[in-house]
């Protein structure tokens, strides 16, 4: 890794660049001019391209289920590659001590995070913030959960102080959806966003395929087979419930909905061979909005909802393609190789992620610019498919066969800490990020 | 004159600076994010946790009954669904059993191997299930007793990463639906 900052050890020091002087002076003309910036200091710039990764310290905290509770906040941060965590070896002072400066800024540690459990059935847990460089508390705020719930207030946690380091929404309470398949049944599984807690739906038996979420996170739609027949259902996370809500002859597939939630694109082969169609969820109506005589399916609609990616083999073999929500000024996204699927976008738009097979006739996630520009794999290990962004935009869950076993994965947007998230033992591919 | 002004100018932005700066020092900035005045935030689990299970609204469908294994199953080259002519007499064999045997119907299921992803594969087993039942009508089935379906990649035949098992999965299946002729 090329970074200007280097950890020099434990007896060396973080070698940062002097904030104050004319620094300073920067700093007072830019409010100046701006009295709207800088309300909140940015303490990593997630947004370069390499931001520098800042030295944290995080205590474990006191009392019942406290260190688990720490476990989750350092997974959580570490995993995002903006921190380095620093481990408890190098702490002098107490755990109930409050910060003295002088007991981190020699080892160049930038960020203290103390915190304590209390309670048992209903726990309470408070969470000190600290920046040792400034002598000042950043965050301290205090929590309340049933005990059951110990994770996810440890995700909150560490949330926030994502947020008050980054400027930036966490990801950590976001969860993944698949599906599993264990002793030949298959099922929707939801799990959270590092593979813990994760259960089945409940759903009828059936080959069941990729799900997509609303954007609002309260439905699900997928395509499953039933009575021999392909199908498209909804299902509601407010109500618990499951509507078919599309059905014909040939293949139906999910799908992707657009923005508002009040439509979705699809793929059907109702009229011969498989096209993309929308479908209005307010008048139960589908158009076509692609008519070749090949394959055309998944399509991936993009986060404003103007346009949509799908695959088509109209070329010979089947590419990407980039089209606008009314079928129109298609143009070929992908050029290199002879096989790329499963498209999707990401959070901003502005890469597209995909299935491309690449040498030895593995799928690779790539990435790529709606241009076409920039294009790069992000792995290189068995088969990788169905990728999906985090609603941040910086992690990637996918699909790999890496293990024999498939199982689902998830890896920085540049393809770095690549990990297996679900067990061993489940079959499970097909993964969607929740948003927010 | 001109350094002059850049120097006014200057003096203009140092002031505004000094002055916006008594008031952003960081030792009167409050604490950013100091929520403790606001009381504990109340974390709760998001819908579809744990002991929540779907309800669907679908009625149970029940699919004919099936007869499987009376035919050979057809196959495919890699990522093509033209039919093979080794595969023909086969074909010919279903079709004069289908003109025999009236109230039957046959099932067309289009497989592929586990290679490509999944919904591509989907799409391609519905094409060879298509191309299979065209090829059934041509030689006088009537269109409205071949059904087709598609499973892609999702039901294998043969489990292992081998050439040969992939060739038996990229297949067409044929189930006889209803009162199969005796």
């Amino acid at each position: 890794m090329n970074r200007t900052d280097k950890w020099q050890g434990a007896s060396g020091a973080w070698q940062r660049t002097q904030r104050k002087g004319p620094v300073l002076l920067l700093a007072a003309i830019l409010i100046a001019i701006s009295p709207f910036i800088a309300q909140a200091k940015i303490y990593i710039d997630i947004t370069a391209p390499q931001a520098r990764m800042m030295p944290i310290a995080i205590y474990d905290f006191q009392g019942q289920g406290g260190r688990e509770m720490a476990e989750v906040i350092r997974e959580d941060l570490i995993f995002t590659g903006l921190f380095m965590y620093i481990d408890k070896a190098s702490y002098i002072e107490a755990a109930d001590q409050p910060c003295n400066p002088a007991n981190w800024t020699p080892l160049g540690i930038e960020a203290v995070v103390k915190g304590a459990v209390a309670g048992d059935k209903k726990i309470t847990a408070s969470v000190s913030l600290y920046d040792p460089f400034e002598n000042r508390e950043i965050l301290s705020k205090q929590y309340q959960s049933d005990k059951d719930l110990l994770r996810q207030l440890g995700h909150s946690i560490a949330n926030d102080i994502y947020t008050a380091l980054t400027g930036a929404a966490g990801i950590f309470r976001t969860r993944i959806v698949f599906v599993g398949e264990q002793g030949g049944e298959r099922d929707l599984y939801l799990m959270d966003w590092d593979g813990h807690r994760s259960r089945k739906l409940g759903l009828k038996s059936g080959v069941i395929l990729t799900p997509h979420w609303s954007a609002d996170g309260s439905k699900l739609l997928y395509a499953a087979e039933r009575g021999r027949q392909w199908n498209i259902y909804l299902l509601d996370f407010l109500q618990m419930s499951e509507k078919r809500v599309f059905t014909s002859r040939g293949v139906n597939m999910a799908g992707d909905f657009f923005p508002n939630g009040k439509a979705f694109a699809f793929s059907s082969s109702k009229d011969g061979t498989p096209d993309i169609y929308t479908f209005s969820l307010e008048n139960n109506t589908a158009k076509k909005i692609t008519a070749t005589h090949g394959i055309e399916v998944s399509p991936a609609v993009s986060p404003d909802g103007s346009r949509i990616a799908f695959v088509s083999d109209r070329g010979g073999t089947p590419q990407v393609y980039l089209m606008r929500s009314d079928g129109t000024e298609v143009r070929r996204l992908t050029f290199e190789g002879t096989y790329n699927t499963s498209p999707g976008w990401s959070p901003s738009g502005d890469r597209v992620v995909f299935a491309s097979r690449r040498g030895g006739g593995k799928n690779q996630i790539c990435i790529v610019k709606p241009d076409g520009s920039d294009l790069m794999q992000l792995t290189d290990q068995g088969n990788n498919e169905d990728p999906s962004f985090s609603p941040d935009g910086r992690y990637i869950a996918f699909m790999s066969d890496r293990d024999r076993q498939k199982g689902i994965y998830i890896m920085r947007a540049n393809g770095e800490s690549q990990k297996r998230i679900t067990p061993r033992d489940l079959k499970a591919f097909g993964p969607r990020w929740s948003p927010q | 004159m001109r350094r002059f002004c850049f120097f006014l100018v200057l003096v203009v932005f140092i002031s505004f600076g000094c002055k916006q700066r008594a008031v952003t020092q960081p030792e009167s900035q409050p604490p950013a994010q100091k929520e403790a005045a606001k009381g504990p935030e109340t974390v709760t689990e998001k819908k579809g946790g744990p002991g929540e299970s779907i309800t669907s609204k679908e009625l149970e469908g029940k699919g004919m009954e099936g007869k499987e294994g009376m035919f050979a199953d057809v196959h495919f080259d890699f990522d093509k669904y033209d039919i093979k002519d080794a595969d023909k007499p086969i074909l010919k064999n279903i079709a004069s059993w289908m003109t025999k045997n009236g109230p039957a119907k046959l099932m067309v299921e289009g497989h592929c191997d586990e290679r490509g992803t999944n919904e591509y594969n989907l799409a391609l087993g519905d094409r060879r299930a298509k191309a299979v039942k065209d090829y059934l009508v041509s030689l006088g089935v009537p269109s409205s007793k071949i059904d087709t379906i598609s499973y892609g990649e999702e039901k294998p035949l043969c489990k292992e990463q081998t050439e040969e098992c992939w060739a038996k999965n990229r297949r067409g299946h044929f189930v006889v639906l209803g009162k199969a002729g005796k």
